[in-house]
């Protein structure tokens, strides 16, 4: 049982960081630019069929087709910014519209394209490690440490360089920073493309462990919003832990409750934490 | 009371066009529109984005049905039943959103989650429910019409009569509720909550009594809905069918009663016109909203009240 356990929790970081890459793209388009862009989902999905198509189809080394399906999934998110939701800033309502809107449009296109069949590839780093009875594949703990290595970066780089004092600055109060020589238009752009291209990644490398389907988009996106509110929006590494926490809770739950109930679990603690701590498992007192 | 005016022409449409399929296009644009002006009650009203009426929605059919099998009785008192549980809910759900202060996007999230709950339970409920297949309306509903003693609601004519009126009624109630004292007050907390509540208005109240109510005529359309169709599926609790209410609301126009019709006439009837596949269908309903949001984002309706101000 015990073994069962501890592959359920391992399931739960991979699924768990899956979330977290989605959940660090919401928590920074909202709490950074106050855009909202539900159609992350999506993005995930462009960069998980742009890398199927490119290892599978033009047969190209994975780590180039993971960096081309970045690429694509970033250009569509500046399309998208460009022409959707630079109109939508602080508009809650309109931007989610917009994004369901796009969503349908995405899907519509995906659909015509790759059709409901779904797509595989072969695992990208084959084999395994094992220890004692407990298997690791290896392109699982790849899929993880990278994550992890991502996520971590994006912290660093708004905790400590010039860029990501601008991005904080930007955050707190707009006018003042486009005072101090913040370019606030190119700024916000560029978070919202950023996080198009986390979500890229995620789908590149969800594309090398699961099977695609156009409509993936829907489930990782209301993951994502769950684990970025659970940790409290504006934590970027709050977002990979919430992210971690809802994986992992939904692949134990499983074991011990009806399965059936598996996406109730977030639902559940999603309303708890906003009604007893608003501010986000790891924010302070609001 | 303009809104009313627009409504008595299609009193007369059976007279001149006995199509079935226009028939059929205005009965579900009549039904989407009741759980609009329901959904427009909180949103357009008090300024709350739910995401709670296509649970309100989906409990009303599988409440009425479910009770006129158990209990035994006609759909009008199988639907007292289903608004009972809807009341009951709501004010739970409310209670909990307003006291924690939830607001905009949270309270979005937090409805949202209780719906999901919602179905997801309907969902699983496999004894009651029958699960992902839902569950054969073959009732219909009966009235008791002056010298004709009990009807059974059957056909697509009395059909169109019966949602038609229903529509009327909701109309009627929803205007007269937003002309009351009470839509003023709600008008106030929309504009600005912190005032309405400092110039004496009690706002948590008022926002329960908005979404309940608002909840409850929700549940109506989907009572009728799911008996004109003949089925009820957890689909009509899902997401989608919350987001289709606000995207035909916004299109129409939030700021009238009229809005939410003009929005569901359009998004029901636009898939009929163009023979499209289904997948095509949604890229290019996702493509609409997209241009309304943007281009008009006072909706069709407000296209043409022009610069005037509206309540």
């Amino acid at each position: 049982m015990a073994q069962v356990i501890i592959g359920q929790i391992l399931n739960g970081i991979i699924l768990g960081s899956l979330y977290g890459i989605v959940a660090l793209g919401v928590t920074m388009t909202f709490g950074i630019t106050g855009i909202v862009n539900f159609a992350l989902g999506q993005f995930m999905m462009i960069g998980g069929y742009a890398a199927w198509y490119f290892t599978d189809r033009a047969m190209l080394p994975f780590p180039i087709a993971g960096v081309l399906a970045i690429l694509i999934a970033a250009f569509a998110g500046l399309i998208a910014d460009r022409g959707l939701f630079r109109f939508t800033r602080n508009n809650l309502v309109n931007g989610l519209l917009v994004s369901i809107g796009l969503i349908s449009v995405v899907e519509c296109v995906a659909l015509l394209l790759f059709t409901t069949t779904p797509k595989n590839m072969d695992f990208v780093i084959p084999g395994s490690w094992t220890i004692g009875a407990i298997t690791l594949p290896r392109m699982k703990v790849a899929t993880f440490l990278l994550l992890l290595a991502v996520i971590g970066l994006t912290w660093w780089g708004l905790a400590r360089t010039w860029l990501g004092r601008a991005t904080r600055a930007y955050a707190q109060n707009p006018e003042a920073a486009m005072l101090m020589g913040v370019q606030t238009e190119v700024l916000q752009t560029g978070v919202v493309v950023y996080s198009c291209a986390l979500a890229g990644l995620g789908g590149a490398l969800y594309a090398g462990l699961f099977s695609l389907e156009p409509s993936m988009g829907s489930l990782f996106i209301l993951k994502g919003v769950e684990a970025a509110i659970l940790a409290g929006v504006g934590n970027l590494l709050g977002a990979l832990a919430g992210g971690l926490i809802l994986g992992v809770t939904e692949s134990v739950g499983s074991l011990y409750l009806p399965t059936a109930f598996r996406d109730a679990y977030g639902l559940v603690f999603l309303v708890a934490i906003l009604l007893f701590r608003p501010a986000g498992l790891f924010g302070g007192p609001k | 009371m303009k809104p009313l005016l627009f409504l008595l022409p299609l009193y007369f449409v059976p007279l001149f066009s006995g199509n079935e399929v226009v028939l059929t296009i205005l009965i579900f644009t009549f039904l989407l529109g009741i759980l609009a002006i329901g959904f427009n009650i909180v949103f357009g009203g008090a300024g709350q984005l739910t995401m709670f009426h296509a649970a309100a929605f989906g409990i009303g059919g599988y409440a009425t049905y479910l009770s006129m099998q158990a209990f035994g009785v006609s759909f009008w008192l199988g639907h007292v039943v289903a608004i009972a549980i809807v009341t009951v809910l709501s004010i739970l759900v409310g209670w909990i959103c307003f006291k924690f202060r939830l607001k905009e996007f949270y309270f979005a999230v937090v409805t949202m989650a209780f719906a999901e709950l919602t179905r997801l339970v309907v969902l699983n409920w496999t004894s009651v429910t029958n699960g992902t297949l839902g569950l054969l309306v073959l009732d219909k509903p009966t009235l008791w019409l002056p010298g004709m003693q009990l009807v059974r609601i059957e056909g697509t004519l009395p059909w169109y009569y019966l949602t038609l009126t229903s529509l009327s009624g909701v109309v009627l109630f929803s205007l007269l509720l937003m002309r009351s004292w009470i839509g003023r007050n709600l008008s106030a907390i929309r504009l600005n909550e912190d005032l309405a509540q400092t110039l004496g208005v009690n706002t948590f109240r008022h926002k329960l009594f908005a979404f309940t109510v608002s909840n409850i005529v929700a549940s109506f359309a989907g009572a009728l809905y799911g008996f004109y169709t003949g089925y009820v599926e957890p689909a009509y609790l899902a997401v989608s069918q919350s987001l289709d209410a606000i995207a035909m609301t916004l299109l129409g126009g939030v700021s009238s009663t009229l809005g939410p019709l003009v929005g569901s006439f359009i998004l029901t009837s636009l898939p009929h016109l163009i023979e499209l596949s289904a997948e095509v269908r949604i890229g290019i309903y996702g493509a609409i909203l997209i241009l309304v949001i943007l281009v008009m984002p006072r909706g069709v309706v407000g296209l043409f009240q022009g610069r005037r101000h509206v309540s």
